[in-house]
């Protein structure tokens, strides 16, 4: 009993000393003024964003001195507005299309990505070849073209791709010879929906890439990279050529897919290099109640290589102006020439 | 003191004094000042005695978790809490389980966010009892283990979009009863206060996703055993029992601060809440033939 009594006495005396000494867990709060969500943003991006050091190697990114800069641009007496443009223009040094900052009026975002490339995409083509007969499945949208090549239609995978979606996918495009699967200006959506397409065109489980995450607030604080893996999925899957087509709006979870399908022993790539994007986006805010988006956890290939500013295809292969004019996109037919050969 | 030796042997008067010691900081930190006393509302006969509260809490909340976001959130927390103690009267020991569920809605500073909380939380200890002033004051003292199982969720946040919260606690507790009369009318006055002393929560990494954690099993110190120092946190309640008909009623504060900094991210969530319920004793009796 006695023991006890210790027991508790010590306890009661850990306890008291824990209780008089509080610690409150908290974060500094900016203030809501252009200074005070100014240097929110700054420190929010410094702290959680994950590509500085890739982007100081790749061209010379200093975050601090992108502060400097812009901080004298930041005036207490400035409108939303400008406060919005200047920290708009701040954000667009990332280069990074994943970061964003939402405002009721706008969204700041840095596109040059793709602005500054051929689009290598048009809907009027995309007509052409789907016709009006095409069938839905999803999110994917499908037919057989008429050298009995399948084409599949992806433009997001933001929607829901089914299992069974796919089974019935791949039993209609069964016959075919060869299967084309159009992603161009697909601009990613849920990486597990990437993950379950491309689970059809592989038999064994394959080391596609590498993954990590930040641990601290540090540019350099990551955890190990750990292995991403694709299994095969245990339904019905395509064993034949297959082709992916992609352009420089290729983003995302739609990058991942082609760095997954790069690993797929009957794929090719067609098209333009892709816009890249290849790290997983987190939300925050500014004390204005702004939303932002920024780049968290960085994906490698499986060679250990950022895929960040995009994946070069197989075959670069643009639209032509004159196949433009007559109406036939130089990309899909590049991919039908390979299926026949 | 006087009356403290005269009832009290020594070792447990130095017991005793520790958690006198250890109510009165949390009170002075509430801006209270109060006797800090104990609560049992049983009288004396041999048999199982069970004390059972039932509490609802309505109050204000003020929410921070930086992997969702580094603004605080504030708004109001619903929470209903049973209580209840139990054991023989002869025995000096008592065990003590506790159910709580809450719920909260709150927005940030700019109004133009929420995040709601949930979560259930189960209690189980024991409990030494003491009775000084000629059973007046009541006071137990003892240990618990406190399970928690909730989320923080925030609407508009793409890929982090909510927390999961699942936490293992051993919890020291202190409560204190003192019974005194007003113009003939009996009335309580309770303290309850617990602090985790050491455990075991879920946290991801500062910058992990929740894809990397369930989707691929890429896990990284994500059962993160904690102290007192990681995770200072203190729950305590200030009320007065009182009796209307044959009901006992009980009014008071709960203030439950909770707190964390692990894997780099912080988190609090400080409750202050107005609480209102019964307090009812049952007592088994055996009846031997």
């Amino acid at each position: 009993m006695r023991k006890i009594t210790h027991a508790l006495l010590l306890l009661a005396m850990l306890l008291s000393v824990a209780v008089s000494f509080p610690s409150c867990v908290d974060e500094e709060e900016m203030s809501d003024t252009p200074r005070g969500n100014f240097e929110a943003l700054w420190k929010i991006v410094n702290e959680r964003y994950c590509f500085f050091d890739y982007k100081r190697q790749a061209y010379g990114l200093d975050w601090d001195e992108v502060h400097d800069r812009y901080s004298c641009q930041i005036d207490d007496r400035m409108n939303d507005e400008q406060l919005f443009e200047v920290l708009g223009n701040m954000l667009g040094e990332l280069r990074d299309g994943h970061v964003n900052m939402y405002a009721s009026f706008n969204s700041a975002r840095y596109w040059r990505w793709h602005e500054d490339y051929p689009k290598n995409f048009s809907d009027s083509l995309e007509r052409r070849y789907l016709a009006t007969d095409y069938r839905i499945a999803g999110a994917l949208r499908y037919r057989r073209l008429d050298d009995n090549v399948g084409y599949i239609r992806c433009s997001s995978f933001d929607a829901a791709i089914g299992d069974g979606n796919l089974d019935d996918v791949l039993m209609y495009l069964a016959p075919c010879n060869a299967l084309v699967i159009d992603i161009r200006n697909n601009g990613g959506g849920q990486l597990t929906m990437a993950e379950r397409l491309a689970a059809r065109f592989i038999n064994n489980e394959t080391l596609v890439g590498y993954m990590q995450h930040k641990t601290g607030t540090g540019h350099s604080d990551f955890s190990s990279m750990r292995e991403q893996r694709l299994k095969p999925s245990g339904r019905l899957r395509w064993q034949k050529k297959v082709f992916v087509l992609t352009n420089r709006s290729v983003y995302s979870a739609a990058n991942e897919f082609v760095k997954y399908m790069k690993c797929a022993p009957q794929c090719i790539v067609v098209g333009d290099k892709t816009g890249g994007g290849a790290g997983m986006p987190f939300s925050s805010e500014l004390p204005n109640g702004w939303g932002v988006r920024f780049s968290a956890c960085p994906m490698y290939n499986r060679d250990r290589q950022s895929t960040e500013f995009g994946i070069e295809p197989d075959y670069n292969v643009q639209i032509s102006d004159a196949d433009m004019a007559l109406g036939i996109d130089t990309i899909i037919e590049f991919a039908r020439m390979l299926a026949r050969q | 003191m006087k009356h403290l030796r005269q009832y009290v042997r020594k070792p447990q008067r130095i017991l005793l004094l520790a958690v006198l010691s250890l109510m009165l900081p949390p009170l002075c930190g509430s801006g209270l000042s109060c006797h800090a006393q104990s609560n049992d509302s049983v009288a004396w006969s041999r048999g199982k005695v069970i004390t059972n509260t039932r509490l609802l809490g309505v109050g204000g909340v003020n929410v921070l978790d930086t992997y969702l976001s580094p603004e605080k959130y504030s708004g109001t927390e619903l929470r209903y809490i049973s209580q209840t103690v139990r054991g023989s009267e002869h025995r000096k020991w008592r065990r003590l389980i506790v159910h709580q569920g809450m719920a909260s809605f709150s927005r940030n500073r700019a109004d133009n966010a929420n995040e709601m909380a949930g979560s259930y939380d189960f209690c189980y200890g024991f409990l030494r009892r003491w009775t000084l002033f000629g059973d007046r004051l009541t006071v137990r003292a003892g240990g618990m283990a406190d399970a928690n199982i909730g989320f923080l969720y925030n609407t508009r946040n793409g890929n982090n979009p909510a927390q999961a919260r699942l936490s293992f606690d051993i919890s020291p507790v202190a409560m204190a009863a003192y019974k005194f009369t007003v113009a003939g009318k009996p009335f309580t006055l309770n303290y309850e206060v617990s602090v985790p002393l050491c455990g075991l929560m879920f946290s991801p990494n500062y910058g992990q996703s929740y894809y990397e954690i369930f989707s691929k099993g890429n896990y990284d110190h994500n059962a993160v055993p904690t102290t007192f120092i990681a995770t200072p946190s203190l729950r305590n309640t200030l009320s007065l029992d009182f009796n209307i008909a044959k009901t006992t009623l009980r009014l008071g504060y709960m203030g439950d601060y909770r707190q964390a900094k692990v894997n780099n991210l912080k988190y609090h969530s400080y409750s202050h809440l107005f609480v209102i319920g019964m307090t009812r004793t049952f007592r088994l009796t055996r009846l031997q033939p």
